[in-house]
């Protein structure tokens, strides 16, 4: 690897709170891990990211290299698989693409799975690191394979729990032929409110949890390309995962999914994708 | 196949050295392929295009790369080349980054691929509000919304994960060695469905995931009356399942053993039907190669439809060459028994069906209870399928004849008491291939029967189903409203999960295939199967499948 000298990350040390979930009280458990059923909001409980000064100049990371950083399986305008289609709910597109970035990002973990048991801390990069809040809401620094298991789970519970994200046909949705839809409970009693995908029937949380969802993705993809992104490359997968990422990015912008500030460590990443149009569409032979 | 640990066949091409898609100064893109290769991308319609690049498949080569460049050409300091080598990882490791791959790339296929149909739909619906000019601008808005409620539900589906819970079987309507079918009613809509099941572990050990597949593409892709619809596939560890219409009239088998012959005139029917069934699968670039009558499905209004574009009856074991080469040789070898003689076998055959009505459906029967089974019946199938050589789509319009001489005489023409027997049979086609002068055939329909069943290079259809449709048999079929006239025989039903054309009783008395069976038994005693884990599910990518118009289709009845 080259020695390419570049500032990286920025030295400010921050330590914030945001939208996690709670460590298991005890790691392994099959219980009631993250919020239980229904009950605390996905903002309820936090982890946080601790930034360490970095004092000398780093190396460019690997992800940042050519001809890596260039490497893509998609190309073409993002806005095609992104956009939410006309007339359709919104609510039903963002819970059908945070349903497929968390199984497709599954994957990738799959694949680096080997390699993340050593990892001794969630880092994203030097000087940067996610701490987990455990139910006494300290901040603790967990193996990066634990913490990502904890995330997917945590997300999992929330993407099969009926009332974050249906799947039945609601009855709360009634079809009738010729006439508009009548909703009823559990809505009823919030008629005058609205929000994303109040008429197919998600309830008032839902768009906070996605982005809480969101949130932790974004963290996973963060700690893959920061750690394990040479094995990505022996694996062939670079494309893949360029692309993925940065149909993520393009998806959580369109719906404002991720706050700007979180994406900070993966930002030289997002900027260069910026820079050559890949979410606009690579020009042929750019 | 994918079980090996290493791809070794990528989605949109194979075995390419890595090349980034804009090389760098070092790089020279002559090699390696094309990535902007037009095959191989999913254009959408304009301004949008978004397209699938070439990947870099699982070569873990580096590109080579010519002295010339090297030293001609100045690098970026950020350049970087690492040769890939990921032979120290895990074999795991390395099959998940196959699976991943693989997937992703079929994710992005199937996301355009819903975006290209979303946009289609939309499109046609809007056209079919702008034609109408009374409709009133009220009316076509709560159409358009109406069009987004589906939309919607659609994606709906799109994340529900679907489990055999989800149906309550009212019974089993069928058996195979690797799994069986189910009538089944879904339990939140009512509508009734027939589920196949297959198990996994057969499906990989006996090497039919190409046939697996195969079937789950045919059915998903064709939108055809022709054949049997498919609503929904989805997977467990164990099971494949395949959620597809139920055709409560039975099949053409069952059809056979009660009607013993058909007229020349209800076999024209049938015959004609199956001429456009087969037509329309092979316009879809499939060969469905295993046309029998238990394949030919009788639906409400005694219409027909093809269906097992694999192996239900798990009967592709037997299109395994070596299987057939096997079962030739026994029949070739001098210590095979007496019946080899080729005189005293065709002759004796021919006796024992001929004398005997009773015989032939006993003949029938056992050959029902051999449909269940794991090797199936060879009768209709082509010479050039197991002989080794290649065949196309002929191969069907030879069945076809075998049926249709079924029909008119009363069994196949090379049926035998023993498997190995009708592939000698049939492999000698030229001898063995004879009309008993009690049976009166019109000269048309036995010349049509002759010239399909004759060697490929001379049989009728050969040039595309228009020949068979001119023959003179077909004299007077009306080719374009064949579907809606009256069939000869209509089905009977009492309820909408009637089986009365499902001779269900024989099945009691067929066991389960031993797979089946130690699967059941485990199951039963709340082992954990020794399913295929995870990895294994490596083959089973893109089984899955969910159709649009699941909801408003006339899924059951």
């Amino acid at each position: 690897m080259s020695q390419y000298s570049r500032k990286f990350n920025p030295n400010d040390k921050r330590n914030k709170g945001g939208k996690a979930p709670p460590l298991p009280n005890m790691p392994g458990s099959t219980g009631s891990f993250g919020s239980p059923g229904g009950g605390g909001t996905p903002g309820s409980s936090t982890s946080s990211v601790v930034t360490r000064p970095v004092t000398h100049a780093i190396a460019r990371p690997l992800f940042m290299c050519k001809p890596y950083v260039n490497s893509h399986l998609l190309k073409g305008n993002f806005k095609t698989i992104v956009v939410l289609p006309k007339h359709v709910d919104k609510g039903e597109w963002i819970a059908l693409n945070t349903f497929e970035f968390y199984e497709y990002l599954k994957l990738f973990f799959g694949v680096v799975f080997e390699f993340c048991q050593h990892c001794k801390s969630m880092s994203a990069g030097p000087g940067t690191d996610y701490y987990w809040l455990s139910a006494d809401r300290k901040p603790r620094p967990l193996p990066a394979a634990q913490y990502i298991e904890y995330v997917l789970t945590w997300i999992n519970n929330r993407l099969t729990d009926e009332t974050v994200f249906p799947t039945r046909p609601s009855n709360a949705l009634v079809s009738v032929p010729g006439q508009t839809q009548v909703i009823a409970s559990p809505q009823a009693g919030q008629a005058g409110q609205n929000w994303i995908g109040k008429e197919a029937g998600f309830p008032v949380g839902f768009y906070g949890s996605c982005q809480a969802i969101f949130k932790q993705m974004f963290r996973v993809f963060a700690h893959i390309y920061h750690t394990h992104f040479d094995k990505i490359v022996h694996l062939s997968l670079e494309a893949h995962l360029n692309s993925f990422f940065a149909h993520f990015i393009m998806f959580s912008r369109e719906f404002e999914l991720l706050d700007k500030r979180d994406l900070e460590p993966l930002q030289p990443l997002i900027d260069s994708f910026d820079e050559k149009g890949v979410f606009q569409g690579l020009k042929q032979g750019a | 196949m994918y079980n090996s640990g290493q791809n070794q066949q990528g989605m949109f091409g194979q075995g390419q050295a890595y090349y980034p898609q804009q090389g760098g100064p070092g790089f020279n893109p002559q090699q390696g392929g094309n990535p902007q290769n037009p095959q191989q991308q999913m254009l959408l319609d304009q301004p949008n295009s978004f397209a699938i690049n070439n990947p870099s498949n699982g070569s873990s080569q580096q590109r080579p790369r010519t002295a010339g460049s090297l030293s001609s050409a100045p690098r970026d300091d950020d350049y970087v080349t690492i040769v890939r080598d990921a032979s120290s990882y895990q074999p795991i490791t390395r099959e998940r980054a196959t699976a991943c791959k693989l997937k992703v790339e079929l994710f992005y296929k199937q996301n355009v691929q819903h975006a290209l149909e979303r946009n289609q739909r939309r499109n046609e619906s809007e056209t079919r509000l702008q034609s109408d000019p009374r409709m009133s601008e009220e009316r076509k808005n709560r159409q358009r919304a109406n069009l987004g409620h589906q939309e919607s539900q659609f994606l709906r589906l799109r994340r529900t994960r679907m489990s055999p819970d989800d149906f309550h079987t009212v019974k089993v309507i069928g058996k195979g060695a690797f799994g069986e079918v189910r009538l089944v009613q879904k339990k939140d809509t009512g509508k009734i469905y027939a589920m196949k099941t297959l198990l996994k572990t057969e499906m990989f050990k006996k090497d039919q995931l190409a046939h697996v597949k195969a079937e789950r593409d045919v059915l998903a892709e064709a939108d055809s009356p022709w054949v049997v619809n498919l609503y929904y596939s989805f997977q467990d560890s164990i099971y494949l399942y395949l959620i597809m219409e139920f055709l409560p009239g039975g099949d053409l088998m069952t059809m056979l053993i009660k009607y013993e012959v058909f007229s020349e005139d209800v076999t024209r029917f049938y015959m004609a039907e199956c001429v456009l069934a087969i037509e329309a699968v092979h316009k879809l670039g499939f060969i469905h190669r295993d046309i029998k009558p238990d394949n030919i499905l009788i639906d409400i209004n005694g219409h027909i439809k093809l269906s097992d574009f694999g192996l239900s009856t798990g009967f592709h074991k037997t299109h395994d060459q070596a299987y057939y080469q096997k079962l030739l040789d026994k029949a070739q070898a001098p210590s095979a028994p007496k019946t080899s003689d080729r005189n005293s076998v065709m002759v004796d055959a021919i006796h024992l069906t001929i004398s005997n009505r009773n015989q032939v459906n006993t003949w029938r029967k056992s050959r029902r209870v051999m449909a269940y089974s794991t090797v199936g019946t060879p009768d209709y199938i082509a010479p050039e399928i197991f002989i080794h050589q290649g065949y196309g789509q002929a191969c069907d319009w030879w069945s076809l004849g075998t049926i249709m001489f079924e029909c008119l005489i009363g069994w196949p023409p090379f049926c035998a008491e023993e498997a190995h027997e009708t592939y000698r049979k049939i492999v000698n086609w030229q001898e063995s291939l004879y009309f008993p002068e009690e049976i009166h055939l019109s000269h048309e329909a036995e010349d049509l029967i002759r010239s399909l069943i004759t060697s490929a290079d001379k049989r009728l259809g050969r040039n595309g189903a228009e020949e068979i449709k001119a023959h003179p048999f077909f004299a007077g079929v009306d080719w374009n409203s064949l579907r809606n006239i009256d069939a000869p025989f209509k089905p009977q039903l009492k309820s909408m999960t009637d089986t009365t054309y499902f001779p269900t009783d024989d099945l009691e008395n067929v066991p389960d295939a031993p797979a089946v069976a130690a699967m059941r038994a485990a199951q039963q005693q709340g082992l954990q199967p020794p399913g295929p884990g995870e990895e294994t599910g490596l083959p089973f990518i893109g089984y899955t499948y969910k159709r649009f118009d699941q909801l408003n289709r006339h899924g059951g009845f």
